[in-house]
């Protein structure tokens, strides 16, 4: 077979290409995710001066309800934030603000009835309340719960649905509501 | 086209058949000058000597025993596997039905149908099979982009390339016999010896988009085998629109070029090219969604979410990927016509996502990727023995991922290195032109080794850190841990079949194909959301080998005014790897469902039929249907994605004498009505009290028919420049229709009526 010897040269090429297999990959950097959200934490003030803060932890899921009284008003407080990285946790909220143009925070209740207007403190677009800070008043007693979202980019603003407002959810989770005479 | 051969100065004439064979009868002995001739070869003559009945050999440059997988002007086709039956167009065909991607032209093939993400994006479907299982072979070399996601078009501009073929089964074992479902390979054609300049341009403008084509290709040849060519391609669409609707997003950019040269003799050639393909595709706006609760209001909603006015601008979401090819092959054959084959080649892939993200960071990809493969083949083949034929070979590949973490988003798909060895070796038995017996071996071994981080939840969740426990690093960041899993796959494919004359214009092929595949990367580690689908969707380390056995068969007939074929095939596929939703994950954002890749048995068999009969001397119909039938044998389902009972019609005038021809075809696609149970139920405040709703992902859609119809006119005909026309009305109806095979078919309708205008020039 004379026409292998000719090939020294195809051989040579091929056992290079074999022999560069041998490296292998250095360790990737690892990748601390931005926007994520890993928090909601929720202070519920009364005129009182009383507080409860509810945070709702995604590694447990589970929170602490809500705990209103029938007509009177509670100053709702809203805080995002990433602690997925317990050496460095992030306040998304100052996101939000910074783009409060494209967000939208929409409480959605089931089986209790509660009233929510934006608080003086609020942040707000115009004259619109991104309800980052909110008054709550429940009419009537009762145990239900709150979904609480953050809307992105909504199509529209003002809304009384979650499927009104359009975009999408950055947050959507659910908290107990507890409410007494 | 056949070569002629010819007795100077005589009437004895003969023209050789499809295997090159000719006979003159009659004649006196005595001393002649045999001419043999062919359109596109270098004429010979030869001194010969008659006394006896004698056999000539003769050989021109090109001469077509040694032309494999290329084809002459008249596009016969020089099969891979002559068992196993193929389909072959060019693509100026492929052009002239309008096409504007490598998959929308293989509508028109019966058997291959399209999975789409929205109407830019495509991925060709073989026996109801894509993704890995479906092979494309540019100029020679395996094409390695992200082929694995099924939202991933091919990196290829297929109007560099002069002709399709579809190989249905993993006949084609020398380029991998991973491929259950088929091959697709794009090639140029042979190079003609003689001094020529020829181009061709073409330009296509498009009221669907308002957009169109635009490109040119050269090539110079020189008489001594040295050629050089070049080719660009530019796309430019706006959004595109439905009946009713803008498809909000939908347009895309697309610039390609290459540039080859060689030189091309019979006994040896060379040549080296390099191509360059860039695609920047806008994701349909209102298919990024949040999560379950989005994806049931997109479901219930006639219309998109998100509708705006038409624009060519691209935002977030979508796309950029671009990829590029350096390439070198030799052949030489030698005295006893053995040929060897070489040829090397880089791939480097880039791929990037973008999303609508918070904080400015839209224009920071969320998927950013970087593959880098080398190729290397090595073959021998024409090694003849009476009535034996053999080839075997080599291949081997080098990938490199790389998952850049500037994203600020947990990588999909993580580093890795990819390894692959194979071996081939394939054979011929030919008794006579009505007998042929072919069989094939492949071994491959693949070996990945990848660095990825997992959620030290997630790992404990899964169970990896009992099963896998010797892929932990040590290394942790964060709440996050350093895996290196490392995988070795050994894999054994094989075919043999055989094909057999029943009668003069009939065929009878039957072949059995064996193959196995090694998971590919999204399906051993996928870790992360998918927008459009609002679904985790995670891959399983513990994931085996796919081995696929099938059989095809194929009858067909040829005749004057007709003919016809007849493809059956069934298979039987184990540990066949597919993603199902495997329950519901609440997270921060709501609740989304869980993907989850798995393997079970799967059974598949299906039909590919195809006619075409010329009615009166000028008109002629062709009639093409295909049906798939799959099911999931463990679970008792069908399989998810397959496509539904689908045909077309064609009828075409082409006048004698004349200039123009017309056509008008219709789809036909039939309702899927067997598909898996993938629904989920999820909380719904409804007016104050929580409801359960059932988010249907499974329902097909209904079925369907679109009218197209072609006028072309020449509208010059000069020996060294034509000139066509060609008027292109698509969706005639403008029928409002949802596609079962496109991902988008949850948030919107297909496109609406298309008025195409084209103009070619060859010179």
């Amino acid at each position: 077979m004379k026409f292998y010897t000719k090939f020294s040269k195809a051989k040579i090429l091929f056992l290079a290409f074999i022999f560069t297999i041998s490296c292998s990959k250095d360790d990737p950097d690892g990748v601390n995710e931005q926007e994520y959200i890993s928090n909601v934490l929720m202070t519920i003030e009364s005129a009182d001066g009383t507080t409860q803060t509810v945070d709702w932890d995604l590694s447990e899921m589970n929170s602490q309800t809500i705990n209103l009284k029938v007509n009177t008003d509670y100053t709702v407080g809203l805080r995002f934030i990433n602690s997925s990285d317990p050496t460095e946790v992030e306040e998304i909220t100052l996101e939000i603000i910074d783009e409060a143009d494209e967000h939208q925070v929409f409480f959605e209740f089931a089986d209790v009835s509660v009233n929510v207007t934006s608080a003086s403190n609020d942040t707000k677009v115009g004259s619109r309340g991104v309800l980052l800070n909110s008054v709550w008043n429940a009419s009537s007693a009762g145990t239900g719960l709150v979904r609480v979202y953050l809307i992105h980019q909504p199509t529209n603003f003002n809304a009384t649905t979650r499927e009104g407002f359009g975009g999408y959810n950055d947050v959507s989770i659910d908290i107990p509501v507890s409410i007494v005479e | 086209m056949d070569a002629l051969v010819k007795i100077e100065g005589t009437n004895f004439f003969s023209q050789t058949n499809l295997n090159g064979e000719y006979k003159i009868e009659g004649i006196c002995p005595g001393k002649y000058v045999l001419n043999i001739s062919h359109p596109n070869c270098k004429t010979k003559n030869k001194n010969i000597n008659l006394k006896e009945n004698k056999t000539y050999d003769l050989k021109l440059e090109h001469h077509i025993n040694e032309l494999e997988e290329i084809i002459l002007s008249d596009s016969r086709l020089f099969r891979t596997r002559k068992s196993v039956r193929e389909v072959l167009v060019d693509i100026s065909e492929i052009n002239s039905y309008g096409s504007n991607t490598l998959v929308d032209a293989l509508n028109y093939i019966p058997g291959a149908s399209i999975l789409k993400t929205g109407n830019s994006i495509g991925k060709p479907v073989i026996h109801g099979m894509y993704g890995s299982r479906v092979g494309i072979v540019t100029d020679g070399f395996r094409q390695y982009d992200q082929q694995w996601g099924p939202d991933h078009a091919p990196n290829i501009d297929f109007d560099s390339f002069e002709t399709i073929q579809l190989i249905k089964g993993a006949a084609a074992l020398k380029y991998g016999g991973d491929t259950s479902a088929g091959s697709i390979i794009l090639s140029s054609k042979r190079k003609v010896l003689r001094d020529t300049l020829f181009g061709t341009s073409f330009i296509n403008l498009e009221s669907n988009g308002w957009g169109g084509k635009l490109g040119s290709r050269l090539e110079k040849n020189y008489s001594n085998g040295f050629y050089i060519n070049g080719n660009f391609t530019g796309k430019r669409y706006g959004d595109f629109n439905t009946p009713n609707y803008v498809l909000s997003n939908t347009g895309f950019k697309e610039v390609d070029f290459s540039i080859k040269l060689g030189k091309d003799l019979v006994s040896k050639g060379w040549n080296l090219k390099y191509s360059n393909y860039n695609l920047e595709p806008g994701i349909l706006k209102a298919s990024h969604i949040g999560n379950v609760q989005d994806l049931f209001f997109a479901l219930n909603s006639s219309e998109p979410s998100i509708i705006d006015d038409f624009t060519y601008n691209i935002g977030a979401p979508n796309q950029r990927a671009s990829h590029q090819r350096l390439s070198f092959k030799y052949f030489r054959s030698f005295k006893n016509d053995v040929k060897l084959d070489f040829g090397y080649s880089y791939q480097n892939n880039k791929r990037k996502e973008f999303d609508i993200r918070r904080g400015g960071r839209t224009n920071i990809p969320v998927v950013d990727l970087l593959l880098k493969t080398q190729n290397l083949i090595l073959g021998f083949s024409n090694i003849k023995m009476e009535n034996w034929g053999f080839e075997f070979g080599y291949n081997a590949l080098i990938q490199d991922n790389f998952s850049t973490p500037d994203t600020g988003v947990k990588r999909l798909i993580p580093d890795y290195i990819k390894l692959e060895n194979g071996i081939y070796i394939q054979g011929s038995y030919q008794e006579s032109n009505s007998f042929l017996w072919e069989w094939g071996l492949r071994l491959d071994h693949v070996f990945y080794d990848a660095k990825k981080y997992y959620y030290k939840s997630v790992w404990e969740e899964r169970g990896y850190d009992v099963l896998f426990n010797e892929f932990e690093t040590g290394t942790e960041f964060a709440n996050q841990i350093l895996v290196n899993p490392k995988f070795n796959y050994l894999n054994v494919s094989a075919q043999t079949g055989i094909s057999t004359k029943i009668s003069d214009n009939s065929e009878f092929n039957i072949s059995y194909i064996l193959s196995q595949r090694a998971p590919n990367p999204s399906e051993l580690f996928s870790d992360g959301l998918h927008h459009a689908m609002a679904a985790i969707e995670y891959g399983y380390l513990g994931i085996n080998p796919e081995t696929s056995h099938k059989f095809l068969l194929s009858l067909s007939k040829t005749k004057k005014n007709y003919n016809w074929s007849f493809e059956p095939f069934i298979s039987k596929t184990f540990n066949y790897i597919f993603i199902e939703p495997t329950g519901l994950k609440q997270t921060i954002r709501g609740a989304f469902p869980v993907w989850t890749y798995k393997s079970t048995d799967a059974f598949l068999t299906g039909i590919d039929f195809n006619y075409s009969q010329s009615i009166i001397e000028i008109l002629r119909f062709d009639i093409g249907a295909s049906y798939v039938y799959a099911q999931d044998i463990l679970n008792s389902e069908p399989l998810i994605l397959i496509p539904p009972l689908n045909s077309f019609q064609k009828l075409k005038v082409s006048p004698k004498n004349s200039k123009w021809t017309f056509e008008i075809s219709n789809h036909i696609s039939a309702k899927q009505n067997r598909f898996p149970d993938s629904n989920f139920i999820f909380d719904y405040i409804q007016d104050g009290t929580i409801v359960s709703k059932t988010v249907d992902i499974s329902e097909s859609p209904s079925g369907f028919h679109r009218l197209d119809a072609i006028l072309s006119l020449q509208i010059r005909n000069q020996k060294n420049f034509t000139a066509n026309l060609r008027l292109i009305a698509q969706n005639i109806l403008n029928t409002d229709y949802r596609d079962y095979l496109n991902r988008m078919r949850y948030y919107s309708s297909e496109l609406g009526r298309n008025l195409q205008i084209q103009l070619n020039f060859n010179y």
